[in-house]
């Protein structure tokens, strides 16, 4: 036994205080040269430009598409790759022998973990960042009217240092060489789970970063044009993956030796508020509801200068009733005009038609389960002089080619504008109205040799004029349905 | 002196891997030998701050390692060769002593010049921007020796040091060990009898997680000498004959 | 010991083969991969008990694919690298009797899973798609190393995730590379599928996967 007097040290006083961010800056742009997240990134541009990039590019330039197309399309993109790179880089030290050596190290092991973490979250921050930039820069270059949405593109954003998060306390708490893959493919399975349980407007699995608008109809066409994307569900979402991200890496700092006393008080206060803010932005998000304009409103976070319309200046097409779309589909003009031509040109001019045809903003409103109806608000002739307000099929909710467009212009959007003026709608039609809309829309689904399918055959063969001065005399009596075959000439 | 145990002990299950250990040691070049298993690189670890002991008392540099704030400064003057070095591949020379040179804290505007001074130290300048992957194992190991030199420690705990470096690398080393044993203490955890006689002050013999033998490598020779012991030096002799007592 | 172990089995001693066969798969952490396994057929069998849209009845059965032919894939990494390389004949079959064995038990863990219950694709889909995956996996850890084997695969279930999606969202990619998205009685998915995981297969019997720097 030897008796061991305390020997004073002499000690280092202000060693490290005085440049900590330095030396954290250079640990950082340590983990930032040497991280495998670096080595996926050529993966994950590969992966955005199949699984994001080429299908959004399908689409026309519309902001509100290509933003919630990032947000959605892209959380698959990165959420497997940041989640395995993080729980692999979460489990290095493990993985190379190195426990030992970094447990001798005076710099607390949080803060070491946290700047592999950043490191990892930087880069995938930096790719995403890139790809919202490819994609907004396409749209722009495309002439998409307004401005780029901003809201889709955070919560993205926030969802990889969540996710990064995950993957990385993952490995870091159960090294193991199962932990990144499964993490990785757990995490998917989860984030396409959320998807599957979102009923209605009001479900707290909308907290999900997956979703951008209610879920059944995905990235529409008609949402944030007319009026503003809500920030509503962004912002919920926004907190919930910013409550995730503090309580995971407030979880790293919680067992013993991860620091000292104040690194672990941190690090549990850092995870209960992570907690809290994950719980309560969880409720809010069940607390939504659908607002007429197709976007989620979360009554609680709601500001009603949101709910106003964005003014615009419509554009409007050189044909005989003019048609005029919200600039945002100013690209669908073309398509349209081609294809209503035939008719306006018939009708223009007769008693009753529209001086102007209008494209309206559609109104939402929740059914059962995640059902939608997408309609029109008021009547469709309003106004003085009268303009005939349309929705138009790109508005519901429902993807098309250029072709698939056309035709669907042609059969519903044409004969929704021509019973505006011989009257009749599907369900109640004279015989003398379906001839005469038959022979104007040139469609063919009358009975062949029916009384009704030959009267539109003469109809249609009259000349232009004859056929437009027989309407502006009898498109009165046509359209209250007191003229029947034989009086069609 | 710069540590300090008493009566440490240290188990793993019912394994009593150090028990009781009691030992002082001040600024020089401290020689741990022993054969395998006899608690070495446990009692090393308990040192390094790496596992806490199951009961008895250590103080290293004046402090208590119990004491998490202690604890930490401790560390930072601390340099630690573990035996299995383990390293990160795509890491090169000198980013890997900078990631140590970081952890143990040292001013930002001090790292570029302390890190620089380590790898020249060790005799890797020319592999400074190599990366760890290509290097031979007797350079990896020297990396881990730089790592350790890197905050210019007051403790360096040594654990199997010169496995793997060619008898010149073996040289150099043992001159390094002098020289850090000017100001700071040096353990160097061995097998080879030889690095002791060369390098160290004093020397303990462990057994069986108990020290068996403490004092300067003269006297480790004058316990053979006049013995049938085995060895072909008389390091190696006075080694066999002190263990053989302890296991008669 | 494996590799003790594996450079002399005991010449015409079962035995003694079946304590190398144990050795060989311990070391690979071949009971972890079966529990992984049977985790993925659980959650599967646990998830067929709900109601699942047609895009999720398809896309849930493969991520869970995904899940065991990544489980498969990382037990290929060895943790004793180069000696091991230098022993006996027995490690290429060692290697190819352990990826065989483990897909034949995620193949019938899944396909257990299902029975009952409305397994979009059915056992053909299950076999076709877990064997295609796997090979992705096989040839990761050839060329990558067994612990990184996971990044392929996982890669391949975005593609193919997407590729289900644009069966409904057109234009849909059709190409039997991504066999997930094509019908499970398709010739030419099958066989890509087949192809992949028989190169996968070689490439780790012969090869093994590619060593740790550090090991």
């Amino acid at each position: 036994m030897t008796a061991t007097p305390a020997m004073p040290v002499p000690t280092r006083p202000g060693r490290t205080a005085r440049v900590p961010l330095a030396a954290a800056g250079r640990l950082l742009r340590l983990e930032l040269r040497r991280n495998v997240m670096l080595w996926l990134l050529p993966i994950v541009a590969a992966l955005f430009w199949l699984v994001t990039y080429r299908p959004a590019m399908a689409y026309p330039p519309l902001w509100n598409v290509r933003a919630m197309t990032m947000q959605t399309s892209a959380s698959a993109v990165f959420v497997p790759t940041v989640v395995g790179a993080a729980a692999w880089l979460g489990s290095r030290e493990a993985r190379h022998g190195m426990t030992d050596l970094l447990s001798g190290v005076s710099r607390p092991r949080w803060v070491r973990q946290l700047a592999t973490w950043a490191a990892t979250t930087c880069w995938a921050l930096v790719a995403y960042l890139g790809c919202v930039a490819a994609l907004y820069a396409v749209t722009a270059q495309q002439g998409a009217w307004g401005g780029p949405l901003w809201w889709p593109a955070a919560v993205g954003a926030a969802s990889l240092p969540a996710f990064s998060a995950l993957g990385f306390a993952a490995g870091a708490l159960r090294p193991s060489r199962f932990t990144a893959p499964l993490v990785a493919v757990a995490a998917f399975l989860a984030l396409e789970l959320t998807a599957q349980f979102i009923q209605g407007d009001d479900s707290p699995w909308q907290v999900s970063p997956l979703v951008a608008g209610p879920w059944e109809i995905g990235a529409d066409h008609g949402v944030a044009t007319f009026y503003r994307y809500l920030p509503d569900l962004p912002i919920v979402q926004l907190m919930f993956l910013a409550g995730l991200t503090a309580a995971l890496l407030g979880v790293l700092g919680l067992p013993a030796g991860s620091g000292g006393r104040w690194v672990r008080r941190f690090t549990a206060g850092l995870t209960t508020a992570g907690v809290l803010a994950a719980v309560t932005a969880t409720a809010l998000a069940g607390t939504g509801r659908l607002d007429p304009h197709g976007m989620i409103a979360i009554p609680a976070l709601h500001n009603p200068a949101n709910d106003r319309p964005v003014p615009y200046t419509p554009v409007c097409g050189d044909t005989p009733i003019p048609v005029c779309l919200h600039p945002a589909y100013a690209s669908y003009l073309p398509t349209l005009t081609a294809a209503l031509e035939p008719v306006l040109g018939e009708l223009a001019g007769l008693p009753g038609a529209p001086a102007r045809i209008d494209q309206a903003a559609a109104t939402y409103r929740q059914e059962s389960g995640n059902g939608v109806s997408i309609s029109s608000a008021g009547p469709a002739m309003r106004g003085t002089p009268p303009t005939l307000h349309l929705l138009l099929p790109f508005q519901l909710a429902r993807s098309a080619t250029t072709d698939e467009l056309t035709s669907e212009l042609r059969t519903n959007t044409a004969r929704e504008i021509l019973n505006s003026v011989i009257g009749g709608d599907r369900r109640r039609t004279t015989d003398a109205q379906q001839a005469v809309a038959a022979a104007i829309l040139k469609t063919s689904t009358l009975p062949p040799g029916s009384p009704t399918a030959n009267a539109a055959q003469r109809f249609a063969a009259l000349p232009p004029a004859t056929r437009h001065a027989w309407l502006t005399r009898h498109v009165a009596a046509l359209r209250a349905g007191q003229l029947t075959l034989a009086e069609l000439p | 002196m710069n540590v300090a145990t008493t009566d440490l002990t240290r188990r793993f299950g019912r394994n009593v891997a150090v028990a009781g250990v009691t030992l002082d040691a001040g600024p020089g070049v401290f020689g741990l030998l022993g054969p395998n298993g006899a608690g070495k690189t446990s009692l090393l670890r308990m040192l390094a701050t790496v596992i806490p002991p199951s009961s008895g008392r250590i103080r290293l540099l004046g402090r208590d390692p119990g004491v998490y704030g202690q604890r930490r400064q401790i560390r930072r003057r601390l340099g630690y060769v573990p035996q299995n070095l383990g390293f990160y591949p795509g890491f090169t020379v000198v980013e890997f002593v900078e990631y140590f040179a970081l952890l143990k804290e040292l001013p930002a505007a001090e790292v570029h010049r302390a890190v620089a001074v380590a790898v020249e130290r060790v005799g890797l300048g020319d592999k400074a921007t190599a990366k760890l992957r290509t290097l031979s194992g007797g350079m990896l190991r020297r990396v881990g020796i730089a790592q350790a030199i890197v905050n210019e420690p007051e403790l360096l705990l040594l654990d199997e040091p010169t496995a793997g470096l060619d008898p010149a690398q073996r040289v150099a080393f043992r001159a390094l060990l002098r020289d850090l044993g000017q100001q700071a203490t040096v353990i160097v955890s061995t097998h080879l009898v030889e690095d002791v006689g060369a390098a160290c002050t004093q020397v303990a013999l462990m057994d069986q997680g108990k020290i068996v033998f403490h004092g300067t490598p003269d006297e480790l020779v004058a316990r053979g000498a006049g013995t049938t012991a085995a060895g072909d030096a008389p390091l190696e002799r006075g080694y066999s004959a002190v263990l053989a007592e302890a296991g008669s | 010991m494996t590799v003790v172990a594996a450079g002399k089995p005991p010449a015409g001693s079962a035995r003694g083969g079946l304590r190398l066969l144990r050795l060989h798969l311990s070391s690979r952490r071949v009971p972890a991969a079966l529990a992984a396994i049977a985790a993925c057929a659980v959650v599967l069998r646990i998830a067929l008990l709900w109601q699942w849209d047609a895009y999720g009845a398809l896309q849930l059965p493969l991520i869970l694919e995904t899940g065991c032919a990544v489980a498969i894939a990382v037990t290929t990494a060895s943790p004793f690298g180069e000696p091991e390389r230098a022993t006996g004949r027995w490690l290429p079959l060692l290697r190819l009797g352990t990826a065989l064995t483990l897909t034949a038990a995620a193949v019938g863990a899944l396909a257990v899973a299902g029975i009952g219950a409305h397994l979009a694709g059915g056992g053909l889909d299950v076999l076709r798609n877990l064997a295609g995956l796997t090979g992705i996996g096989l040839l990761c850890a050839a060329f990558l190393g067994g612990a990184l084997a996971w990044a392929a695969p996982t890669a391949y279930l975005v593609i193919a995730i997407y590729a289900l999606y644009t069966q409904w969202h057109g234009p849909a990619l059709t190409t039997p590379w991504i066999w997930p998205a094509r019908p499970p009685h398709d010739l030419g998915a099958a066989v890509c599928a087949g192809l992949v995981f028989i190169t996968g297969l070689a490439a780790i019997a012969l090869r093994g996967a590619r060593d740790a720097a550090n090991k």
